[in-house]
């Protein structure tokens, strides 16, 4: 009660002082002068913001592919001549991702990124600069690689919030994943921001799609299938030879003693340990990966801590949303700040539509589809688009008709 | 340009929030609290009506887990390690499942902030207000967030109090509460709902 009053605090004070610090900004107190910018080829930044407003008065003029004309209407990201991302289809497209988040999960991630490279033609637009413009090339892939992380950082704000409120969080936990996923997710943005062609990306990205799909394809199989019936009949069992008098675990997480190689924690009655060095570790590289690939990690948080580190599924679930929260909130930060990726607040917000309406829709079909078939489906479209982005990627041209 | 189109829509009836004062800053500050309210307000009636569109399937999802959370602890309080790492793996699983329509059911409570962001970008994009002895300045971004956290704040102190609101919230604190203990909170929702 006393921390919560303590927390509480610590926020009000803080939300009050930027809130001061807003206010005596607008009237001018500590005012500082701006630095001059600099023009290039296409000699102005058209209006656009930031860095991308930079790269663009360095691209060459002209109405070509990889060239902008100043002229032409202005697109995805306010850029003239810029793809006009149709509204409808980006609905559409959204309403078929919350689909899949609502029956299958991860995958929705997946195939949103599919949305941003291909369906919305941003991957190709992009493409066209990589000879002309480099820099615009760069800072264009990197604005796709925030937007797919858009999701994850809304979903997980909204997760962890709501964990906190169950008293789930293992505060020491979220530390060190924390401190470990803050350096990945901010380290990638700043080593690769505005360096990786699109041609790479899609290739890395192709990569990690067809490991998605090898995993799915391995729950499909007979062993993967057997060992999921296994453990659900050893649920089963132990649920009949238990009854409803299982543990009590309204008691929340109590962190009993710690130290910088080890943290004990009782919950349910049950201590648990741990050794930080693990989670900050896990955290760094698993936020290096999703911050690289713009995807949230969550679906890697889990397997790791309750695999490698041995912590129940109860505590892991809170714990990796208020980790997927920070390493989103530091990548995305880094990507507009350090790398000056850009932001089509419209694609974002029809996207959420979408994908709200594409999630009510999901519960109501999922019966008529068995989950095994599911599976398969999309073990066929992992496989499919994996080997698209990958070969396009890396070898310059499409293996499959895309 | 199609975002252009949908924020000048828009602008007619947003641009009326942030002309109450007369005073430039002080109506930018207003406005932007007041828009940052009716996007709380309205992504939690979102979020209202899609759980009760979707209250039986979030409820299975979420007994599902809860079920296999309290067996693996028990199994764990029992000295089963094996039994606590199948059913452990299992409530991995369903978390999959848990996670992902939460994702989905997040863009419920959020979507209206992007809109909001995407027509304030396009009216205020040049606005920088300067933060005091730092050459950094606050731009829309961050003046709609500073505003958009005591709204949430302000309308989390009166839901109880709203009719609609108010009693979805006791639902899902009903879910909170649930976290493994089964039975008793269920029946709690099953009065409530």
């Amino acid at each position: 009660m006393k921390k919560n009053r303590l927390w509480n605090a610590l926020v009000l004070v803080m939300l009050s002082s930027l809130l001061v610090a807003l206010v005596l900004g607008a009237g001018g107190v500590g005012a500082q002068t701006p630095a001059p910018q600099a023009a290039g080829k296409v000699g102005d930044t058209l209006g656009v913001p930031g860095k991308i407003g930079k790269a663009i008065a360095e691209a060459p003029l002209g109405t070509g592919k990889g060239q902008i004309d100043p002229g032409a209407p202005r697109g995805w990201l306010g850029i003239p001549g810029a793809p006009q991302v149709n509204p409808v289809v980006t609905f559409l497209w959204a309403v078929w991702v919350g689909w899949i988040f609502a029956t299958v999960g991860a995958f929705g991630g997946v195939m949103a990124g599919v949305g941003h490279v291909t369906v919305y033609g941003l991957g190709a637009y992009t493409a066209a600069f990589k000879e002309t413009a480099p820099t615009l090339n760069r800072l264009l892939t990197d604005s796709i690689r925030v937007s797919n992380q858009f999701l994850a950082l809304l979903s997980s704000l909204v997760s962890s919030v709501n964990y906190y409120r169950m008293r789930r969080l293992v505060w020491p936990l979220g530390l060190a994943l924390g401190a470990g996923s803050i350096l990945g997710a901010i380290l990638v943005p700043w080593l690769s921001g505005g360096k990786v062609t699109l041609s790479q990306y899609q290739g890395w990205f192709g990569l990690f799609v067809l490991l998605v799909g090898i995993i799915l394809l391995y729950e499909t199989t007979p062993r993967g299938q057997a060992r999921r019936k296994a453990a659900s009949e050893a649920a089963r069992a132990f649920e009949k030879a238990i009854g409803e008098k299982g543990a009590e675990t309204a008691q929340g997480v109590k962190v009993t003693r710690w130290n910088p190689s080890r943290v004990h924690f009782t919950f349910c009655g049950v201590e648990f340990s741990f050794n930080p060095l693990w989670p900050v570790l896990g955290g760094f590289v698993i936020a290096a990966i999703s911050s690289f690939i713009g995807a949230g990690g969550g679906f890697l948080y889990v397997p790791f801590l309750t695999s490698i580190v041995g912590l129940p599924m109860f505590i892991v679930a809170g714990t990796s949303a208020l980790t997927v929260f920070i390493s989103m909130v530091s990548s995305i930060t880094a990507y507009i700040k350090i790398a000056g990726a850009g932001i089509d607040w419209l694609l974002v917000g029809t996207q959420l539509v979408g994908v709200f309406v594409g999630s009510l829709i999901g519960p109501r079909t999922q019966k008529y589809i068995p989950d095994v078939w599911l599976k398969r489906l999309f073990v066929l479209l992992a496989f499919y688009v994996g080997l698209g982005y990958f070969s396009k990627g890396f070898f310059g041209r499409a293996w499959v008709p895309m | 340009m199609e975002s252009e189109i949908v924020f000048l829509a828009l602008d007619r009836f947003l641009v009326v929030l942030y002309g109450f004062t007369g005073h430039p800053v002080s109506d930018y500050f207003l406005g932007t609290f007041i828009l940052a309210l009716a996007a709380v307000l309205l992504g939690e009636l979102t979020v209202a009506l899609a759980f009760q569109a979707n209250r039986k399937h979030i409820e299975a999802l979420n007994d599902r887990l809860n079920s296999l959370q309290r067996l693996s602890l028990a199994a764990l309080e029992a000295g089963e390690r094996e039994r606590y790492r199948a059913l452990n793996k299992e409530a991995n699983d369903a978390f999959g499942k848990v996670f992902f329509n939460a994702a989905a059911l997040s863009a419920a409570y959020l979507w209206p902030v992007p809109f909001a962001l995407g027509w304030m970008q396009l009216r205020f994009a040049d606005v920088h207000i300067p933060l005091p002895f730092t050459p950094l300045a606050a731009n829309y971004l961050v003046v709609f967030l500073l505003f958009y956290v005591p709204a949430r704040l302000l309308f989390a102190a009166v839901r109880p109090k709203l009719p609609y609101f108010g009693r979805i919230q006791r639902v899902l604190a009903s879910y909170r509460s649930t976290a493994g203990a089964g039975g008793e909170a269920a029946q709690q929702r099953g009065k409530v709902g």
